[in-house]
């Protein structure tokens, strides 16, 4: 048995934290909670608080000259964690502005120390700490040692088995200050603002002894408090393949053998293809065909006005609960949060298929930071939802470039794992649609490119335009059999 | 009935009750200025001391624009807004007149703060400064 010492790990009751904090808060440990005003500093602390305290091991929350308390009750009250049950009983608020007035560092350790010891309290909160140290600087007081009464703090609350938080605005993670020495933790939240888009941010500069995930979080502050998007886990074991590789079914007549036998299982399947070459049917009819084989799929919109409601088989699935519906409509989203709102809709209806449609309405949705690394956040979201063991299917809006053969605007043909690109060509005076699979990984596959239509049984591949030649250039010409020099 | 009512209907009370039944106006006077000290006892604490005195000057100037009758009291209050004066202000009143300023003062300091804070958490704030009357005499113990 091991004789070191256990640092228990409190649950902080705010989603995503204690897996961005790599497994929670440490006991009896001295924190800081920094961020320029409005980033949720005080939010964050408040839903810890009533998550933790005990009316056996309460909460004291010290407010100095910050926000003032009349107001910060006012106002934390709209949270739905604030219950007020819980104050004077478990959550005490502690008013030390006359205290701070007078300037005098020793006196506000005093009084803190001495309602420590009077409570014994499991939690303490500083709000704002930043003003203790503005109150100690107006001084000419020589006693008034900042370094020293941070440091005098930081031990007694150890002592008095007293988990600490001192909230503070700081605007640059460059100032020395004695704080940042002393802390045990460092949460810093940020608000990243461009153009109209604002997007919230969380990083855990230091929490010692635990493997914090590393880098910016994004999180939002909604009526249930906090909720931090902490990147999906790695499962470092791929789940196996299984052999032979099952193929899953595409609901498109003929589309399969195409495939080489139906889309493997935990594929990646890119659907590219011009407006209104039938992307979402398809996408609609691969959900229905997993539907009848009893699986279960989520899809996730990011249309302005999302077309599943113009899908009757769509809508359908949706209703009676077959498919789960990820349809964020809130603005400024990040990578995390959607691959976060993917995944629980996928654990909640142990989903096996997943549809994105599409990835252009995707990039629009996402918030103006984040587009700079679309591609190596949409390669993040295929890794995280084919580690999760479903298939998944995307959809491209593909502009038709007749000179250019891509499949994808983004460069992000690559990450999946088969494609399969539509094209409109000019037949005749009429507008043809063609198909075909372009790669299967580690399958044959038909090379064909075929014609198809659409009609209200969905898509319907014919056979291949034999007679003419140059059909990706989309004007394609009648071939003269018989004729080699032409 | 309304909750708001309820809960000047309860201040009425305890208030009747600290005064008692043999009311003169030192009692009165002495029985508002317990209730506010123990509001204040309450409050401080989460709030601070200015926090309590901005309160009550709110109260004040609330209750006396809206009673012609303490339009007086108004005046002097807010120039020298301290316990003290208060309490000298109270006693210089009929005894029905103290009475009345003090259930005024009482439900405007409590209604100010419901409309600050929600009527769930000001109730359980102020909880105690009521208790003691509501759980033993009821309130049909007021003076004739």
């Amino acid at each position: 048995m091991s004789t070191k010492v256990t640092i228990n790990r409190l649950a902080t009751g705010v989603p995503g934290l204690d897996e961005v904090l790599g497994g929670g808060l440490p006991e009896f440990s001295f924190n800081l909670i920094a961020g320029p005003p409005g980033c949720g500093k005080t939010t964050l602390a408040h839903q810890m608080m009533f998550a933790l305290a005990t009316p056996e091991r309460p909460a004291l929350f010290f407010t100095v000259l910050g926000e003032p308390p009349l107001k910060m009750l006012r106002y934390q009250q709209q949270f739905d964690f604030f219950d007020n049950e819980a104050i004077n009983q478990s959550i005490r608020y502690i008013n030390l502005a006359d205290d701070t007035l007078a300037g005098d560092l020793d006196e506000v350790l005093r009084r803190i120390v001495s309602e420590v010891e009077a409570h014994s309290p499991s939690l303490v909160f500083v709000d704002s700490f930043r003003s203790v140290v503005l109150a100690s600087q107006t001084q000419h007081n020589p006693n008034n040692n900042l370094p020293q009464f941070v440091q005098q703090l930081g031990m007694l609350m150890t002592t008095w088995q007293a988990t600490t938080f001192l909230i503070g605005e700081y605007f640059t993670e460059t100032d020395t200050n004695p704080i940042f020495t002393v802390a045990d933790g460092l949460i810093w939240l940020r608000q990243s603002v461009e153009r109209n888009s604002m997007v919230r941010k969380m990083e855990i500069m230091k929490m010692r002894g635990q493997p914090t995930l590393p880098g910016l979080h994004t999180f939002r502050i909604a009526s249930s408090g906090i909720k931090v998007f902490a990147p999906a886990p790695l499962n470092p074991v791929e789940t196996p393949m299984t052999l032979p590789v099952q193929r899953l079914k595409m609901g498109v007549p003929r589309l399969d053998e195409m495939l080489g036998g139906g889309l493997p299982r935990g594929y990646s399947l890119l659907v590219a293809g011009p407006s209104g070459s039938g992307k979402s049917i398809l996408a609609a009819t691969f959900l229905a065909e997993g539907a009848r084989n009893g699986e279960t799929g989520v899809i996730a919109v990011f249309e302005q006005r999302p077309n599943h409601s113009q899908n009757a088989t769509l809508a359908d699935l949706i209703l009676c609960g077959k498919v789960g519906l990820v349809d964020s409509r809130a603005p400024d989203l990040s990578i995390d949060e959607i691959v976060q709102l993917l995944l629980s809709e996928i654990s909640r209806l142990s989903a096996t298929r997943v549809v994105i449609d599409s990835l252009s309405g995707f990039e629009l949705a996402l918030a103006p930071t984040f587009r700079a690394d679309f591609r190596e956040s949409l390669s993040r979201m295929v890794t995280a939802l084919t580690r999760a063991g479903v298939s998944v299917l995307m959809t491209s809006e593909l502009e038709d470039r007749y000179t250019d053969l891509r499949f994808s605007p983004y460069g992000t043909a690559f990450l999946t794992d088969a494609i399969i690109v539509q094209r409109y060509i000019e037949v005749r005076s009429r507008l043809l649609r063609i198909m075909a699979v372009v790669k299967v990984r580690a399958s044959a596959h038909c090379d064909e490119l075929r014609q198809y239509h659409i009609n209200d049984d969905g898509l319907q591949i014919g056979e291949m335009l034999v007679d003419q030649e140059g059909l990706l250039g989309g004007r394609p010409t009648t071939r003269r059999t018989g004729d080699p020099d032409v | 009935m309304s909750t708001q009512s309820e809960e000047s209907r309860q201040i009425v009370a305890s208030l009747a009750h600290r005064v008692g039944p043999t009311a003169d106006i030192a009692g009165i006077a002495q029985a508002i200025m317990s209730i506010l000290q123990d509001m204040d006892a309450a409050l401080t604490p989460i709030i601070g001391q200015q926090g309590c005195v901005a309160l009550l000057r709110r109260s004040l100037h609330l209750s006396a624009s809206k009673h012609a009758r303490l339009a007086g009291v108004h005046d002097r209050v807010q120039a020298a807004p301290d316990r003290a004066e208060l309490k000298a202000l109270l006693l210089e009143q009929s005894e029905a007149d103290a009475l009345f300023f003090g259930e005024e003062l009482l439900t405007t300091f409590y209604a100010l703060l419901t409309t600050l804070i929600g009527p769930s958490l000001t109730a359980r704030l102020l909880r105690d400064v009521w208790a003691p009357s509501l759980s033993d005499t009821p309130s049909q113990e007021k003076s004739p």
